[in-house]
């Protein structure tokens, strides 16, 4: 046995179809998009090379800018309002004397649903009919308000929405990282005086740093592709104002059969989701590693 | 020795584990779903031997939309054309598999028809954006030889218009209908309002329900298709040579006859029309809303009617429901008895068919295109014929509603059909995100016009 696995051969036997796989369902679909994107391939009429043509459509298509736009909002949301809730919540969480158990799973549980179902249920809620949200805004007399028809709110709802779906999961990535930190720093700084707040912000936060820069970056890239959530509650509507990058790719792609526009969709907003996440990690990403 | 039978050992290990990994079940029993894989053919054409004489099971696929309650006397008739198509073919079992309209027609059997593998059977629908689009690629069946073989091309009707590219038919429409507004009589008499058949008659009623805190016209905006069946027969109305114009030049999308049209619809959704927050409500919806009363009139096509009899959905509106055409609008220039019609929904058959599946396929044209499904689509569904039907059969008709939509339909001067049967996909969808926008009020009709006018111009310039 011993001498077999000096012989590069038997490597060769074991890596070969492991590569195979890896090349015929990961490289082969990521290089054929890159070349389709460059076509004006539609699955049913002869493919011709596009050069950079798809895109600078892109580029110059109004839908598509409005797109991007929406999912910069989606970053601001997550990022800008999202996180300190998060963090907020967390903190709470870890403090509490009874019931933690209990608040864990229930903040956590969003994130396990389907966006199918959230989509749905969501859609209920925001019922301009049979909502509560509308019953409670009857109840003071303002009048209903059609969150997902309305184009001012759409956009609104459904980062509520999404924001609901993933806070808990953040929460409890948070809250390992708090229950982590040893409790005699922790105590130490009470017996030196410092209250519950003051200990908040200048020790745990500090030393959960680093998670916290890690949420901050799985919410930008999950904003950057954010799709399911949109299809499921608006399709990008109404008239585009919840349009989405992936969205648009999707109904671009999928219901028009423009795939080789579709593909120069998709790698525009692999790009755009590299760049951010790249900008975010050599700036205000960068944390020291911490050692208690 | 030892190492050498070690690494051979390896090598079968390693070999094995490869061709388990890649291996199919390729049972012949085609059980597989035909999206399964992209060669879904590939089964049932190795079950199919023909040497042998007792034919295997084979399946055959069959994609219908006719799924929830207000299709249920569709998918009846579908259910017994299948059951007798089985009796009929020997070895033969359909799989049917039940798609709502839209997403069968614009997500699931585009894809399927770009990879290459659409099911056996399958609904489809008319025009440029559909079957001959499909049958260019020569993904469809040539249908001439199997409908001349039956004997029942000459007892369509004119419908094959949508379905014809180069002399062949691609495609059979099962019924056709017409669109045009439905009414709720016991509102309207309640109201003291005369039945819509004058536009002065329409626009008071519109602003007599408005003023009691009814909904004039229910809507379901969310998919666009069912405000753009209202669009339509108005720029119809507005615009000569509306739709096939638009593909040719004739008629632009941002000339002043077309943006009347929009313009008027956007008077509409200004005055309050529609129903509120259209942009949300779904098609079912607008027929909810219409069935209970929260709105008086509804632009819908004439497949509607099979909603309001005993057992349907709206089976609470039993001869409380009117129909009639869009009145003839002032001050416009096209025929004003002019109406949308179309024949433009049937069924189509894959290109790529073994001989029994070609029997199996034979044999359900046989049993779904014949006078008594015709006549029954018309009685138990309200679907205009697409097959000549004698005066006795037509004579048979009680449904009051369906009555109205033959009178609606005898009375119009000429018909001309829906344009997403004319439009390129891209100007359609264009037509859609625009008529959304200016419900939303986020563009005027000039803009709307504009803009689709500059994508009809890159798709004719193609």
């Amino acid at each position: 046995m011993k001498n077999a696995l000096r012989n590069p051969a038997a490597y060769l036997m074991f890596i070969i179809p492991t590569i195979a796989l890896y090349g015929l369902f990961f490289l082969y679909p990521m290089f054929s998009s890159v070349f389709y994107a460059f076509t004006n391939w539609n699955g049913l009429e002869e493919t011709k090379f596009m050069g950079w043509a798809n895109f600078e459509t892109a580029f110059g298509d109004r839908n598509f800018r409005s797109a991007i736009i929406n999912n910069m909002y989606f970053i601001v949301f997550s990022v800008g309002l999202q996180v300190p809730v998060i963090v907020l919540f967390a903190l709470l969480i870890s403090n509490v004397k009874r019931f933690k158990g209990f608040y864990k799973t229930t903040v956590f549980i969003p994130s396990i649903l389907s966006t199918s179902v959230i989509g749905i249920l969501w859609g209920f809620i925001y019922d301009p009919d049979i909502g509560p949200i509308s019953a409670g805004l009857k109840f003071f007399g303002i009048e209903p308000i059609y969150w997902l028809a309305d184009s001012k709110w759409a956009m609104i709802a459904i980062l509520l929405t999404n924001a609901w779906q993933w806070v808990g999961f953040y929460i409890v990535l948070i809250l390992a990282a708090i229950l982590a930190i040893p409790k005699d720093i922790d105590e130490a700084a009470a017996i030196d005086g410092a209250n519950a707040t003051q200990r908040a912000w200048y020790l745990t936060i500090p030393l959960i740093k680093p998670i916290i820069s890690v949420v901050v970056m799985l919410s930008i890239a999950g904003a950057m592709r954010v799709v399911d959530i949109v299809l499921v509650m608006t399709n990008g509507g109404p008239a585009g104002s919840t349009e989405v990058m992936a969205s648009y790719m999707v109904n671009k792609a999928i219901k028009y059969g423009d795939y080789g526009y579709g593909m120069a969709l998709s790698i525009i907003i692999f790009a755009f989701a590299l760049v951010f996440t790249a900008i975010y990690q050599l700036t205000l990403g960068k944390t020291e590693r911490i050692e208690y | 020795m030892k190492r050498n039978a070690t690494v051979m050992l390896t090598l079968i290990l390693a070999m094995s584990t490869l061709l388990a990994a890649c291996g199919g079940k390729n049972n012949n029993n085609g059980t597989a779903s035909s999206s399964a894989s992209s060669s879904a053919s590939a089964p049932a054409s190795e079950a199919a031997s023909p040497s042998e004489e007792t034919v295997e099971p084979f399946t055959v696929s069959l994609r219908h939309i006719q799924i929830g309650d207000p299709q249920k006397f569709r998918k009846a008739i579908l259910d017994e054309v299948v059951k007798r198509t089985e009796a009929e073919v020997p070895g033969v079992t359909f799989e049917l598999d039940g798609i709502e309209d839209a997403v069968n027609r614009f997500t699931k059997l585009p894809a399927e028809m770009a990879a290459g593998n659409p099911p056996k059977i399958f609904d489809l629908f008319g025009g440029n954006a559909d079957a001959l689009k499909y049958a260019k690629a020569g993904r469809l069946l040539d249908l001439t030889p199997i409908i001349e073989e039956l004997g029942i091309k000459d007892k369509f009707l004119n419908v094959f218009g949508q379905f014809t590219l180069d002399g062949k038919i691609y495609g059979l429409p099962i019924g056709g209908s017409v669109e045009g507004v439905f009414y709720n009589t016991e509102l309207f008499q309640a109201n003291g309002l005369n039945a819509p058949t004058t536009w002065d008659d329409l626009v008071k009623a519109a602003d007599t329900l408005k003023a009691k805190g009814i909904t004039p016209f229910a809507m379901g905006s969310q998919a666009a298709w069912v405000p753009n069946m209202l669009v339509g027969t108005l720029v119809g109305r507005y615009a000569n040579g509306f739709p096939n114009g638009i593909v040719t030049g004739d008629v632009k999308w941002n000339s002043p006859e077309v943006v009347s049209a929009y313009t008027l619809y956007q008077d509409w959704v200004k005055n309050g029309y529609f129903t509120k927050g259209e942009l949300g409500k779904s098609y079912d919806d607008m027929l909810n809303d219409f069935a209970a009363g929260k709105a008086g009139m509804m632009f819908d096509g004439s497949w509607r009617s099979s909603a309001f009899k005993e057992g349907a959905v709206a089976a609470g509106m039993a001869g409380k429901v009117g129909f009639v055409a869009l009145p003839a609008l002032p001050n416009a220039a096209g025929d004003q008895t002019s109406l949308n019609a179309n024949f433009s929904n049937g069924y189509g058959f894959s290109s790529d068919l073994d001989e029994n599946e070609l029997k199996a396929v034979t044999s359900f044209i046989k049993n779904l295109y014949n006078d008594e499904m015709q006549l029954r689509g018309l009685l138990e569904d309200g679907v205009l014929p697409s097959m000549k039907l004698s005066d006795e059969s037509l004579a048979q008709v009680t449904d009051p509603v369906v009555k109205q939509v033959l009178d609606v339909m005898k009375a119009a001067g000429s018909t001309f059909v829906h344009f997403d049967a004319i439009a390129q996909k891209p100007v359609y969808s264009e037509t859609e995100l625009q008529l959304q926008k200016l419900i939303a009020e986020k563009a005027s009709a000039q803009e709307v016009g504009d803009a689709i006018q500059k994508v009809q111009e890159v798709e004719n310039s193609k």
